[in-house]
């Protein structure tokens, strides 16, 4: 299966939502917070720019604008390193069946 | 301070439509009448939420038997968790599926027997494979995670391939290929379902292929026959780590077949609050962690990783919940499942009846063959 094209838009798949707040998260005072996925048979925890990601993949927005969107709010980094990071982790979670596109 | 469980295992009966001769539960199903109550469930739901779980898997037995399950889903869901109906699907038509669907449902899992109709319905040992297919359509129409399960043995392993195509028409997110595990029923009927090391071969084979095909449309997760392995399976993630089990009379149990171990007393949720259970039962710290571990397993460089495998398959096999897993190559009981593999193995085994051109034909031969799972009174 190919990694997400810049029309693309990137969804959680069918089963696949947030867990309530504070669920399965060990949120530490300074630390950002954290979120959990829940699907079948399993849960991930996610901070930082995992989460940032997949906040975005609501089926609305593109792949590009996903990408475009991340790249302007961490300057600092390369966008190429953050579009091929991006790309990858959304084909590894494609695998998984928690996000479709 | 022991970490939170992770999910709860919510066997709500034992009553099913089906007698596959591969149940893992137990000989000695829980009787209909000491069933919780929907009040009684709804509370141990609500402390598996405070508690932290993430999942409830309701199973069984059949869990549609019991006319309360909207309720029971929706009070999960209402209390934090993920929720995940494991079905044969029998008992279930569209206004029920919309009603678990309405109240909360993530997940449904639904199990077959085989792809081929007369084989499916004669290890079922009832006709419920065409519902299934049709149940499976209908399923498609809502937005929930859909799983189909596939039970393998020495009976229908070699047209895996056939079963897997089936699989894919039914277009579920995920296919669980499990080589049965023998407990219960399973491990009463282990003779004419312990596949040969060439039929294991070619499955495992069969699966890698399909899980490379497949990958980013269907996940394929594959349970291991533990029989044929080097070292044991994690059993539940470790005893008292991850899960808990509560059997339809409410018995707390860490794992499907605990109860059968003679020595331990289970706490009962009409009695005790999870938490406690959880926390202090001695039951729940009985093989927790490493100091119950006998030689080899104690230093074993791989005793974080399988614990020492199952205990109930050490008591079912070797006589004794604390030894090390007879499955593992390095435990002194291995020569227990060594034997049982020879005989599979051998030409005098149990091979598969002569093909029979229908389910009552087949059912015919399945007498001398294996035993039916039979109903709790």
């Amino acid at each position: 299966m190919p990694p997400p094209e810049d029309s693309s838009q990137p969804r959680l798949a069918a089963g696949c939502r947030w867990g309530a707040e504070n669920r399965g998260t060990e949120n530490k005072p300074g630390n950002e917070e954290e979120r959990v996925i829940l699907f079948p048979e399993g849960a991930i925890k996610l901070q930082g720019t995992g989460r940032q990601v997949l906040e975005r993949c609501d089926g609305q927005r593109t792949f590009a604008q996903i990408i475009a969107e991340l790249q302007a709010k961490f300057a600092d980094a390369d966008p190429v390193k953050i579009r091929s990071d991006i790309s990858q982790f959304l084909e590894q979670l494609r695998h998984k069946r928690i996000v479709d596109y | 301070m022991i970490p939170n469980p992770l999910a709860l295992i919510a066997e709500i009966t034992h009553r099913c439509p089906l007698h596959c001769v591969y149940c893992s539960n137990p000989l000695e199903l829980a009787a209909v009448s000491s069933e919780l109550s929907t009040a009684e469930w709804i509370d141990v739901l609500q402390q598996a939420g405070k508690l932290g779980m993430l999942h409830a898997h309701f199973t069984g037995g059949e869990p549609l038997a019991r006319p309360d399950l909207v309720e029971l889903i929706a009070a999960a869901r209402a209390a934090g968790l993920y929720t995940n109906l494991i079905t044969s699907g029998i008992g279930l038509a569209e206004p029920r599926l919309k009603a678990l669907v309405d109240a909360g449902l993530d997940h449904i899992q639904i199990s077959f027997q085989d792809s081929r109709e007369d084989s499916a319905n004669w290890i079922a040992g009832t006709k419920a494979h065409a519902h299934k297919i049709e149940l499976s359509r209908i399923v498609r129409r809502y937005k929930i995670a859909f799983t189909v399960n596939l039970v393998i043995h020495r009976q229908n392993i070699d047209h895996l391939e056939e079963m897997i195509s089936f699989i894919e028409q039914l277009a579920p997110e995920r296919m669980e290929i499990a080589h049965t595990q023998y407990y219960g029923w399973a491990l009463q009927n282990r003779a004419a379902l312990l596949p040969t090391r060439v039929q294991l071969e070619r499955a495992v084979e069969i699966v890698a292929a399909a899980e490379k095909r497949l990958a980013g449309r269907i996940r394929v997760d594959s349970v291991v026959p533990d029989y044929y392995g080097r070292y044991p399976k994690a059993c539940m993630g470790g005893w008292g780590r991850r899960l808990m089990l509560i059997n339809p009379a409410g018995k707390v149990l860490p794992c499907h077949a605990a109860e059968i171990i003679p020595d331990l007393t289970f706490e009962n949720v009409r009695e005790q609050t999870l938490e406690f259970i959880w926390q202090q039962s001695p039951s729940f710290q009985r093989f927790r962690g490493e100091e119950w571990m006998p030689e080899p397993c104690r230093s074993c460089d791989r005793r974080a990783e399988d614990f020492g495998g199952c205990r109930c398959q050490a008591l079912l096999l070797a006589v004794d919940a604390a030894a090390t897993d007879p499955a593992c190559s390095l435990a002194p009981a291995h020569y227990i499942v060594e034997a049982a593999l020879a005989e599979a193995n051998s030409s005098a085994a149990v091979s598969q009846p002569a093909p029979a051109s229908s389910f009552v034909q087949l059912q015919r031969q399945a007498r001398d063959l294996w035993s039916y799972r039979t109903n709790p009174e």
